[in-house]
């Protein structure tokens, strides 16, 4: 379905350019080789060594709609995003991974539509996610990737209102596209059919909402600014984008509950700093009630986020997220022995620093999660240096530590690696 | 000079013969209000070259949209940038705020993140250049005290003294200013110890809209020996800029009229 999709929106382009010599737009990217040393030998997944060996060109382009149409009237846009990838990890003969391909226009003053595929963000937390329900890539995440490969696109069609009392953004994304999460062969984690961290062999498979009707996915966000302060209201309708719930427990399959979540956000100056809260509130539409041991409980998060500028080019941040299972004795009381059972809150913290030399070209970076309820934490640490306009180098290591093997971070020890990323952009 | 943007009101100037001599104060502030605030609104391409002491270089290329607010007070930016290209298609908002800090706004389109700015700190490298953020929006007169350090035929030299040196790494800087156009030609920083360690020159200034410009500058660290040369280009005044312009709209998708490559 995807592909006529994209059929389509590549026949509106070539009927609306012009034939005649048409400048060809410029052409932009990088290549790069990475490399993700495991510090910690990991013998449950496919390389007990290593975690990336990769080689990547990313091919970027935009194009203004030229010529008498309606889409150059309404300054259309195409934006193309495309990586080329050599995964030595899966020893696979390369891959196309298409990261935007869509049309951005403006049909009046104040309507903005963006269609095709797109990287969607929003929110206002660093790392943590309340309100964004777009897909991410967390194993790009701790492998060492660039953060760009935290996010995943989405198909999507965007329209953006605005109006003189507030801005409106709608998304309607037809087909789901889940995160990408841990499954054994290149991270392992914590795999509740096998009882225990588990790698290649996990059986555990997430079965994906069908394309049809019924399961698009809508997100709303209205937004505006009181002066300084930006003031957000939040909605989604669609799926938990990771497997979360037990389908068929005989058969090792997870599925993605639907989730109705509504939210709201505040970021602006405090303290001389930026300060930020958002909160939001996940309905398992499901298991409302939350006494199905196998579908995950209702939600509240909660995040309270501070930044400021130390000078000398040194900034500091802190975040505190709190998390709770809304119906969690009905959860309890529904549970059979021999199931795990979760918490009912998480406390989580998270602190960044961020130092940088030489002129703006040698950046320091320490990001650390740590959860004093879950006894778990995750250290990011990076060194990216700019060696010069075109290439630049990253050197960086990932350390997930806790105490328990269920929680977020804990099930994630073995994968402690350092990377290095040599990069030249054009 | 320090400035992105020289605006400069030179007809109506341009024969007056001065009664008197102008204070100090009157200078520094027909200096300012010609540097940043003259036309409603101003464009420009900026060109950056950085070369370090070892004679590497690297090449920052950005649009600047601007727009005043309030004469001498408020304003709003918006920085898109050409160059380098990792960082091509990045945008980036400012709302100057006079008496506090400034907002600002970062958008990675790679991420599509809007990403708040904490930025108190102006006295940090502009983009990674000698230039800092100060040189480019402006130093709030009201942060230093100045005084009338020389007069010739051409030139006012005034003296400025941070109110608070805890603020700022240096213990006074002299600006020369021409005294018929009140574009700042030549400023000099001085360290604790008396030492001139910092120089921000007008290398070139053109009429653009009867507005004398600056359209290419040198900032000079005498210390590390690297320098900056900025050159503007498809420089336009009163340009019709509008305050929606300065938005998170806008910062995602940038106004395509406003940005020749």
């Amino acid at each position: 379905m995807r592909g006529i999709f994209f059929i389509g929106l590549g026949i509106l382009l070539v009927n609306v350019l012009p034939a005649q010599a048409a400048e060809l737009p410029e052409l932009h990217g990088f290549v790069e080789q990475a490399y993700g040393y495991r510090i910690s030998h990991d013998s449950l997944t496919k390389h007990k060594n290593y975690n990336m060996l990769e080689q990547r060109l990313q091919l970027k382009t935009r194009y203004a709609i030229p010529g008498e149409n309606f889409l150059s009237a309404w300054n259309g846009v195409a934006s193309f995003k495309g990586d080329f990838l050599l995964d030595e990890y899966f020893d696979t003969t390369g891959s196309f991974d298409l990261r935007e391909l869509n049309l951005a226009f403006s049909p009046d003053s104040i309507i903005d539509i963006k269609a095709g595929r797109q990287i969607l963000t929003w929110g206002t937390g660093d790392y943590i996610f309340i309100n964004d329900f777009f897909p991410k890539d967390y194993v790009s995440f701790y492998i060492g990737r660039d953060d760009e490969y935290l996010k995943k696109p989405s198909d999507a069609l965007r329209v953006s209102l605005y109006p003189k009392a507030a801005n409106i953004d709608f998304v309607l994304i037809p087909d789901f596209t889940p995160n990408t999460m841990p499954d054994g062969d290149r991270v392992s984690f914590f795999d509740s059919f096998q009882g225990g961290i588990t790698g290649r062999d996990s059986q555990s498979n997430a079965v994906k909402p069908a394309f049809k009707a019924k399961n698009m996915q809508y997100a709303l966000r209205i937004y505006r600014n009181f002066d300084s302060t930006e003031g957000a209201l939040y909605y989604y309708r669609g799926f938990d984008p990771s497997p979360r719930s037990y389908l068929d427990e005989a058969n090792q399959q997870l599925f993605y509950e639907r989730l109705d979540a509504y939210g709201a956000s505040l970021r602006g100056p405090f303290s001389s700093g930026i300060g930020n809260v958002e909160a939001g509130y996940y309905r398992s539409r499901q298991d409302p009630r939350g006494d199905n041991r196998l579908i995950e409980n209702s939600l509240f998060k909660l995040l309270v986020g501070y930044e400021k500028d130390m000078g000398n080019d040194l900034k500091i941040g802190a975040q505190y997220l709190y998390e709770q299972k809304l119906n969690y004795s009905a959860y309890r009381y529904a549970l059979l022995p021999g199931d795990f059972s979760w918490d009912e809150y998480r406390h989580l913290l998270t602190q960044r620093i961020t130092k940088l030399f030489k002129n703006q070209t040698v950046t320091l970076g320490l990001f650390n999660f740590w959860s004093p309820s879950d006894k778990d934490g995750y250290v990011r640490a990076s060194c990216a240096y700019d060696i010069s306009d075109q290439w630049k180098i990253v050197f960086g290591v990932n350390v997930p530590w806790g105490e328990d093997m269920t929680t977020d971070f804990g099930m994630m020890k073995k994968n402690k690696n350092a990377f290095v990323r040599a990069r030249y952009s054009f | 000079m320090r400035k992105i943007l020289i605006f400069f009101a030179g007809i109506f100037f341009a024969g007056n013969a001065w009664a008197q001599e102008l204070s100090v104060d009157q200078i520094v502030i027909k200096a300012n209000n010609r540097s940043y605030y003259q036309g409603k609104d101003g464009r420009a391409k900026a060109t950056m070259v950085v070369t370090d002491s070892q004679g590497r270089r690297r090449e920052r290329q950005l649009t600047i949209l601007k727009l005043n607010v309030q004469e001498g007070g408020d304003q709003k930016y918006f920085v898109y940038f050409h160059k380098p290209n990792d960082v091509k298609g990045m945008s980036y908002i400012v709302w100057k705020h006079a008496g506090k800090d400034d907002d600002r706004w970062l958008y990675l389109p790679a991420m599509d993140l809007v990403r708040r700015i904490a930025a108190s700190d102006k006295r940090s490298s502009f983009v990674g250049t000698t230039f800092l953020y100060e040189d480019i929006s402006g130093r709030s007169i009201d942060l230093d005290s100045h005084e009338l350090s020389a007069r010739d035929a051409s030139y006012y030299t005034i003296k400025n003294t941070p109110k608070d040196v805890a603020l700022v790494e240096f213990s006074y800087y002299t600006v020369k200013i021409d005294k018929n156009s009140f574009v700042p030609m030549k400023a000099e920083y001085f360290d604790r110890s008396g030492k001139l360690y910092r120089t921000i020159e007008a290398l070139e200034v053109k009429d653009v809209q009867n507005y004398p410009t600056v359209i290419r500058m040198k900032a000079a660290d005498l210390n590390s020996g690297s320098n900056t040369v900025m050159e503007f280009s498809d420089i336009a005044y009163d340009a019709g800029l509008t305050d929606n312009i300065f938005t998170e709209r806008f910062l995602r998708r940038p106004p395509q009229q406003w940005l020749k490559e």
